[in-house]
């Protein structure tokens, strides 16, 4: 291969890798709220993502744009189904996480863990199921012209090294970037932020400052899945997905989580970015197959030589 | 006497609600066959369509009179979901061969769930019918399995040589070079073995580009990068799951080699299914070639109108397809055995030597089986996607259109 | 209390369970002997994660790893190379049980969330690798001639068999670690994981060891599962299921009882089969809510698992026995105590200092401790007190400095290092392991001085009676008085047999009659020839205990000295009271 083959490869799969880990980043942030958060592992997280893609598909085919508008409109609509999934949230925390988590089980021998565990593994396997008897197995997306479209950038050296930009993986990414953003100042500009952060850093010390813990657990939960939502929505114009595509994502979420650092926006966002990162730039070296071992790989790397993720600071992480 | 009533039997196939009034015999007995596929979890698509096909078999040979050799005996069909798991599978298969009025199986789609299942039907001595093509499956000396679909190591053949001579006649040009991207499963692994083998050269292709991805794919574009890169004169993309096929052909049209600019191969029947027209759209899939086990014929233009309506499917895919021939060609075995004993229905399973009835549900018109339960000179269907809709173009005399080298619009 | 009671009962459930289990066998058909085969694999996968996450608190979400690497190992071996799967199954073990060790080796630095987070990476990134490598599916070959030396039996009733004889083998061994030492020091580093290492525990060996137990038993049960199912896949048996399922299978049951892991195999895995064969060809997807709503609804009523339910329901109303019977205790011999020679320093202090980035907690600290003596270490708040013992135990390491134990250096050793020089510790809030025993507590402190088990449990019960908790030693540590903690806390810094013990604020949060019982106690144990390091911020008490003083001031020693030429010295009353006070007084 020539030096344009490399450059051109190198910077495309570096766009890719960006433009797909910020669609990461917004998941991890979403789930980053709610594990940094109230320590909680929610196994189900994936899929509620994966309603929020037939959510989102439903609305847009209610509103039935046409292709060529199909897209602003699924943006538009992503954002009423972060304010549904923010309220599907707060019940399943209200409804269900908050009996094994929170207060209901300080003192218990293994923090709740148990309890999270299997109840989030059973939810995660009824909305599976579920959504198999609700939406059918086939494989479906959002049709809609700026998936089918590239935005062309170059020649940039030589006649033909040129880089091809997905519109609605752009517009995706962007939309990722605003709403994490506005979730950061959100975090560190008003009330609930502050509330949270004292939840998050110590619950107990948060109850003596006279904070709700367990409805600020219920927002961050909301919020979190609000987040996911967005991503959810966001994934649904471009990839096809049916009701067993949540699982395939919630792992990458994890991994995205821990190596960014727990318990900031900010860090699980950049987690998830290094994943889709490494997961695209890996095929430059490696054998594609071998693209979520090289994830798999770093996060372990990552997780044993700095223990507090890549973007946190020393906490504690025992 | 045998081949009247086969005769009949295609013709109540082909007109069967004429003959739905056929009385039958007041001493008709059942004989139960089953279906294990895949019903929940990611694969449940496909099994769904088989079970379609498998389904409406049942209801028209029923509705014909049932099994004549054996007084009119209907058919009654069990389904068995595969799930999403080799164990799920074997359970399944387990449970269906320990019911001793079980005289044959058939599935399970994907051919790691085939090779499990197998394994079970084998030691219990029940004759599987199944459309999985990985050679693994049939070269494992097994004696009660029947394949109708042509091997993995024969099917890609079938549709590069035609291709390459229509190339020669109809672009001027022969490709000479080619770029592979195979998902890892074992039939998509196995389709390639002939071509890595020796075959490229014979076929004068040049190889410039061979990978593999581990499916589900979160992005093709360093496949596809490599690929432009790579300037292939023909791209081959062997996929199992929709959103892989979507996502390569989708950046392929990105980088601008879609629709038709380089001629896409797709040796996977996920490629002609409808929801990959609904997730696509016809203009990205115009002129992509799949290539299939089986796949509708024109001379079965009737039957297919009539069970596209009864299913309400568009068109109909292999899965359902190679079912509904299944349950036909088991029919027609049960007719020349005259009984229900498992070791009478293979033999004459393996017997079989027909170009009417089962056979007309098979490419190529003529069904016989070789010693491993392989069909003989098995042909493969090979579709093209023409104005939303993936028709036959080969063999030539099924084809509903002409095989055409894609040009760009 | 369970550490080496006979498990008589156990036993007795274990031979009627076998003894049903093999007549089942012999009355169920063919497909039901493949279920009762699977709940047998199910239940010896969750056995092992048990071993790791219920006894020890590893929860680990990477079970798969082991399982997958014992099922590849036997297919691999017999499709590729046609070796039998009797010796596949044997090897499969071994190589469940090296990748644990290795995985457990790199990964145990982790602990909670991370650990598990980080153990579901290992499958993970494993199956790309196994497609990759072109073994998406491997079939077993059938043999029809000699299928008895490959483990094909005609007769459906071999197999389940086989199955039942692994899981008893597996639940004795559950049953032994339960009972032996490697249980116990597992209980007591999931209770709590510092005070198991201060009290001798070499936390990462003990891991290493119950990883290779329990990998060993995931590898063997994923190469049975792969002989039963004849085809093995990546995904089937590295997936997220699988990892999924032991842990399932475990917590539903219940976490770190042997039934556990079996009480929930029997239950979930022909729950979940029965309702694919009822309702999973009718109407697709509704077996997985049936049975995703079931283990939600158990776990919201009983969150602990089935076991623990129906146990608390039923032990709720039986007594438990309090005190130990005393049949088996030896009166105490207080050890032989070298009678030290007075006043020679048994623990040098040289120039310790310790910052943590711009806070200098200690700096340069130097004193010793000499033999048979009482040291009160007393500084006001934040005076570097507990730094010090951190530093001293192993537990943090100095920025510089020494410290000699007759003549031995202790520092750049780890807790458990230190106690085996013969340095014990306790806490200024007492860590105890809350579910275990009083005595299970103490005999924890007692694996580092002997050998063997019933030696620990001797010298545990002698220190017991010494400190005269006798009638309390069955009692759960989570129900002792605070008097009653800090003397268990005692006796297992005791049982280790130290030469010095580190006591941190030993009266924190005693009356004042709690108070004097335990001065008493530690004046009895220095008669006994034994060294004592107090800390102490308040001084009432420790004037009268102790027989020298060394006091702290933010990181520096300010004095040395009698306890009462001590207190008088301005700067001590300075350092506590203020300079104002001190200005005040010498007005």
């Amino acid at each position: 291969m020539s030096f344009a083959d490399h450059l051109e490869s190198l910077l495309q799969i570096l766009s890719a890798g960006l433009l797909l880990g910020c669609l990461y980043g917004l998941m991890c942030a979403g789930l980053g709220l709610i594990f940094g958060i109230m320590r909680v592992i929610n196994f189900a997280q994936g899929e509620f993502m994966m309603l929020a893609m037939y959510a989102g598909l439903n609305g847009v085919a209610f509103l039935a744009p046409g292709r060529a508008w199909a897209f602003p409109v699924a943006m538009a609509v992503a954002l009423a189904v972060a304010l549904l999934f923010y309220g599907i949230g707060a019940a399943t925390h209200f409804l269900l996480v908050s009996r094994v988590s929170g207060s209901r089980v300080v003192g218990s021998e293994d923090g709740g863990h148990t309890g999270q565990l299997i109840l989030t593994l059973g939810l995660s396997l009824v909305l599976q199921n579920g959504g198999l008897m609700l939406f059918g197995s086939s494989p479906t997306s959002i049709g809609n012209a700026a998936a089918d479209n590239s935005w062309t950038v170059g020649p940039l050296w030589g006649e033909d090294v040129m880089i091809f930009v997905n519109q609605a993986r752009a517009w995706s990414a962007i939309l990722a970037l605003v709403a994490v953003g506005l979730t950061i100042l959100m975090m560190n500009r008003t009330g609930v932020g502050r509330r949270l952060r004292a939840v998050a850093s110590n619950p107990v010390a948060a109850v003596y400052m006279g904070v709700d813990v367990e409805r600020a657990f219920r927002t961050a939960f909301g919020i979190g899945l609000a987040l996911t939502a967005i991503a959810g929505v966001c994934v649904a114009t471009f990839y096809p997905f049916q009701p067993y595509t949540g699982f395939d994502f919630v792992i990458i979420m994890y991994a995205g989580v821990v190596l960014g650092g727990m318990g900031s926006v900010g860090g699980a966002f950049l987690g998830g970015l290094v994943i889709g990162l490494v997961q695209q730039l890996s095929t430059l070296v490696l054998a594609p197959q071998l693209q979520n071992t090289a994830v798999f790989v770093v996060f372990l790397a990552v997780l044993l030589v700095r223990p507090q993720g890549l973007f946190g600071r020393g906490v504690e992480r025992a | 006497m045998i081949k009247t009533s086969r005769r009949s039997l295609l013709a109540t196939a082909l007109a069967a609600p004429a003959i739905l009034s056929w009385p039958a015999r007041a001493q008709a007995r059942t004989i139960k066959i089953a279906l294990l596929t895949p019903l929940s979890g990611p694969l449940a698509r496909s099994g769904e369509l088989e079970r379609t096909g498998a389904t409406l078999a049942v209801e028209d040979v029923n509705a014909a009179g049932g099994i004549k050799a054996m007084g009119g005996a209907k058919l009654e069909l069990t389904v068995a979901d595969a799930g999403a798991s080799v164990e799920q599978v074997t359970a399944a298969a387990q449970r269906l061969v320990a019911d001793q009025d079980l005289v044959a199986g058939m599935g399970a789609w994907a051919s790691s769930f085939t090779l499990a299942a197998t394994e079970v039907s084998e030691r219990a001595k029940l004759p599987w019918v199944t459309l999985s093509w990985a050679d693994s499956i049939t070269n494992r000396g097994f004696r009660y399995l029947i394949a109708t679909s042509p091997p993995s190591s024969q099917i890609l053949l079938a549709a590069l040589q035609p291709l390459l001579a229509l190339a020669g006649k109809s672009a001027g040009r022969m490709p000479s070079t080619i770029a592979m991207i195979n998902d890892d499963t074992a039939v998509n692994q196995s389709n390639m073995v002939p071509l890595r083998n020796g075959g490229l050269e014979k076929l004068n292709l040049k190889s410039v580009m061979d990978e593999n991805f581990t499916p589900p794919l979160s992005d093709a574009t360093p496949l596809i990068q490599r690929l432009r890169r790579a300037k292939p004169d023909l791209v081959l993309l062997g996929t199992t799951a929709t959103s892989d096929s979507r996502l390569l052909l989708q950046t392929l049209t990105e980088f601008g080699m879609g629709q038709g600019k380089v001629p896409v191969l797709a040796p996977s029947a996920n490629w002609g299914t409808p929801e990959i027209l609904k997730n696509l759209g016809a203009n990205n899939l115009e002129g992509v070639i799949g290539v299939a086990g089986n796949w509708g014929s024109k001379q079965q233009k009737p039957l297919i109108d009539n069970l596209c309506h009864r299913s309400g499917e568009p068109w109909l895919v292999q899965d359902t397809l190679s079912n509904y021939g299944h349950v036909l060609l088991i029919a027609d075995a049960l007719e020349r055995a005259g009984s229900a004993d498992r070791d009478k229905l293979m033999e004459a399973l393996l017997a079989t030597d027909t170009k009417e009835g089962p056979a007309k549900l098979f490419l190529g018109g003529h069904l016989s089986f070789e010693k491993n339960g392989r069909r003989a000179n098995p042909v493969a269907g090979v579709f093209q996607w023409k104005n939303g809709v993936p028709q036959t173009v080969l063999p030539e005399a099924d084809a509903f259109a002409e095989l055409t080298w894609p040009r760009p619009a | 209390m369970q550490f080496l009671a006979p498990p008589r009962r156990q036993l007795l459930i274990l031979a009627i369970l076998t003894v049903c289990g093999i007549a089942g066998v012999t009355v169920l058909s063919a497909y039901q002997l493949l279920i009762f085969s699977l709940v047998g694999v199910w239940a010896v996968l969750g056995l092992s994660w048990n071993i790791l996450g219920g006894y020890g608190g590893l929860i680990s979400f990477g079970h798969a790893a082991f399982f997958g690497g014992g099922a590849y190992t036997v297919a691999i071996l017999f499709h590729d190379y046609g070796v039998s799967p009797w010796i596949g199954c044997v090897l499969g073990g071994l190589v469940g049980s090296a990748l644990a060790v290795l995985v457990g080796a790199v990964t145990f630095r982790l602990k909670g969330h991370y650990f598990s987070l980080a153990m579901l990476a290992y499958p993970l990134a494993l199956i790309p690798v196994f497609t990759w490598a072109g073994w998406t599916e491997v079939s077993f070959p059938l043999q029809r001639t000699s299928p008895l030396a490959y483990m094909q039996f005609a007769d459906p009733h071999i197999m389940p068999l086989i199955v039942l004889a692994l899981l008893a083998l597996s639940i004795l061994a559950c049953l032994r670690i339960e009972r032996t030492r490697l249980g116990l020091k597992l209980y007591a580093i999931r209770q709590n994981e510092l005070a198991a290492q201060c009290a001798g525990i070499a936390t990462l060996r003990t891991k290493l060891v119950a990883s290779a137990i329990s990998g060993g038993m995931a590898g063997l049960a994923g190469a049975l599962y792969g002989v039963i199912l004849l085809v093995v896949t990546p995904s089937s048996v590295f997936g997220m299921l699988v990892s999924a399922q032991a842990l399932i299978v475990s917590m539903f049951g219940g976490l770190g009882t042997v039934w556990g892991p079996l009480i929930g195999a029997a239950v979930l895995v022909p729950l979940a089969e029965a309702l694919n064969t009822s309702l999973g060809a009718r109407l697709p997807g509704i077996q997985g809510v049936v049975f995703g709503l079931a283990i939600m609804a158990v776990i919201l009523w009983r969150p602990q698992g089935i076991f623990w339910a129906v146990r608390d329901h039923f032990a709720g109303r039986a007594a438990a026995p309090q005190a130990l019977p005393d049949d088996a205790a030896p009166i105490a011999a207080a050890p032989a105590g070298t009678p030290a020679a007075e006043g020679g320093a048994l623990l040098q202090v040289n120039g310790i200092t310790m910052h943590f980035g711009g806070l200098h907690a200690l700096t340069d600290v130097t004193l010793e401790v000499r033999r048979g003596e009482i040291l009160g270490i007393i500084g006001p708040n934040g005076a570097g007190k507990t730094t010090l013992f951190n530093v001293l135990n192993g537990i943090i390491r100095p920025t510089a400095g020494s410290a000699r134990l007759e003549g031995a250096e202790m520092i750049g050793n780890r807790p458990q290092q230190v106690s085996a020089l013969g340095v014990a510790r306790t806490f200024q809030t007492v860590r105890a392991f809350p579910r275990l025993t009083l005595i299970e507590n103490v005999v924890v402190g007692a694996f580092g001085a002997h050998a063997g088990d019933r030696e620990a449990l001797a010298a545990a019960r002698a220190v017991v009676a010494r400190v005269g908790l006798s009638d309390r030693g069955l009692t759960r540590a989570s129900q002792l008085t605070n008097r009653e903690l800090r003397l268990m806390e005692l006796a297992r810094a005791l049982a280790a047999n130290p030469k010095l013990i580190l006591m941190d604020e030993c009266f924190a949060g005693l009356s004042s009659a709690d108070v004097e019982a335990m001065s008493a106690q530690i004046r009895r144990l220095a008669a006994e020839g034994m060294t004592i390091a107090i800390i102490e911020h308040t001084m009432q008490a420790m004037v009268r205990l102790a027989d020298r003083f060394v006091v702290l001031d933010r990181g520096r020693v300010l004095a040395t000295g009698l306890p009462q030429q001590v207190v008088r010295d301005p700067e001590v009353v300075s350092a506590y009271l203020g300079k104002r006070w001190l200005d005040h007084a010498g007005a």
